[in-house]
């Protein structure tokens, strides 16, 4: 269980980790906006590295999320439920 | 109880014979361990542990649980991971993310919102419970106090109980799972301290203020609510004494049971009902 926790929780720290980073840059107006992190990106980013660098912020905050659920509900649900229904020999 | 009565009882010097406790590794650990980075890392802190089990066998202090670690590589080895981590970290931000150092600042202008360093919030917070002030009818509806000495009063009654929290409670317990109820205070004061920091930035909070100010003040006893539920529920099936009872100092020429050499939280069941009883002491001593 612990690895299990382990693993979610690495998962989530770096994925959010370099979301931050990829947010800072394209979804901050400001760094006094209350909107910053969280402000849509720009419609038109100038090169094909923004672009990289959108869709990279994007994968990670789902990877942050589903990693962490993957491994923190899903799986040991998964252990739960395959425990409940297999009969012990 | 004869043995109590010897007068230098020394568990040290003997054959020089040490069982082999929890933290030595079995024939098969060692084998399994042979290249790269996991083999100079055993052979590491195997060497490490075999000097500290070699300052034990040479002792000629009375055995305890807990004799002390080393300097090295214990202490320094973690000491250098934290630092690498937070310089790394730092290395790694100041990188990566982009300036943001704004304009200088103009003394001729006041700008629209004011505030402290942010671990002072809570501070500024308290300066804003005006609502809480009591309109006196006796007064003819008028306050005792002005708001701004209200919130100097509020700061002075939050540090005092602060203040009090050590000569109600002597912090003697290891874990929060031993006194539910102070965990739940200092878990709700950790929320109150948070929300109170919320409230005094209402100005950029995307919330409705009144809404805010009501959590502000429910959040903490929600908070400490669950947290003294959970708390106590866990503790049922905790054997935190058990733990507790190990982390004494072993009386010497005593032993532990052989059975048992180290009573975790896991073995203790076993232990526990061999004695036929939950007393404290090992079924040798009784």
């Amino acid at each position: 269980m612990a690895d299990e926790f382990m693993k979610g929780f690495g998962l989530f720290s770096v994925a959010a980790l370099v979301w931050m980073i990829s947010a800072s840059w394209y979804r901050t107006p400001s760094f006094e906006s209350t909107r910053q992190l969280v402000a849509a990106p720009p419609e038109e980013p100038g090169t094909v590295f923004d672009t990289l660098g959108i869709f990279l912020g994007d994968l990670m905050f789902w990877t942050a999320l589903l990693g962490a659920f993957t491994f923190w509900v899903i799986i040991p649900a998964g252990r739960q439920a395959r425990e409940a229904l297999v009969v012990d020999e | 109880m004869s043995d109590d009565n010897q007068p230098d009882a020394r568990t040290d010097g003997g054959t020089g014979i040490v069982p082999p406790d929890d933290e030595t590794p079995t024939w098969s650990e060692r084998k399994s361990r042979r290249a790269g980075l996991p083999r100079l890392t055993y052979e590491y802190f195997e060497r490490a542990r075999r000097e500290d089990q070699d300052l034990r066998e040479q002792s000629t202090y009375v055995e305890r649980d807990v004799l002390g670690f080393p300097t090295w590589p214990h202490e320094l080895i973690r000491n250098l991971a934290l630092t690498s981590f937070f310089v790394g970290m730092l290395l790694l931000l100041s990188a990566t993310l982009p300036p943001h150092i704004g304009n200088p600042a103009n003394p001729s202008s006041t700008p629209a919102i004011i505030l402290p360093d942010w671990y002072l919030y809570w501070s500024f917070g308290l300066l804003k419970l005006g609502d809480l002030n009591p309109a006196l009818s006796l007064l003819g509806e008028q306050k005792l106090m002005a708001d701004r000495t209200y919130g100097v009063l509020a700061n002075v009654v939050i540090v005092g109980a602060i203040a009090i929290v050590p000569f109600l409670n002597k912090g003697s317990a290891r874990r929060p799972v031993e006194q539910p109820f102070w965990a739940a205070v200092g878990m709700g004061g950790v929320t109150f301290a948070f929300t109170m920091s919320m409230l005094s930035i209402q100005n950029i909070m995307p919330m409705n203020v009144s809404l805010l100010f009501d959590l502000t003040f429910l959040a903490p006893i929600v908070v400490g609510a669950i947290t003294y539920a959970v708390l106590k529920t866990m503790r049922e099936g905790y054997m935190y004494d058990l733990n507790r009872r190990y982390y004494r100092l072993r009386p010497p020429n005593r032993p532990w049971p052989t059975t048992t050499t180290v009573p975790t939280a896991a073995r203790g069941a076993t232990w526990r009902s061999r004695c036929g009883s939950t007393r404290r002491l090992p079924c040798s001593r009784r």
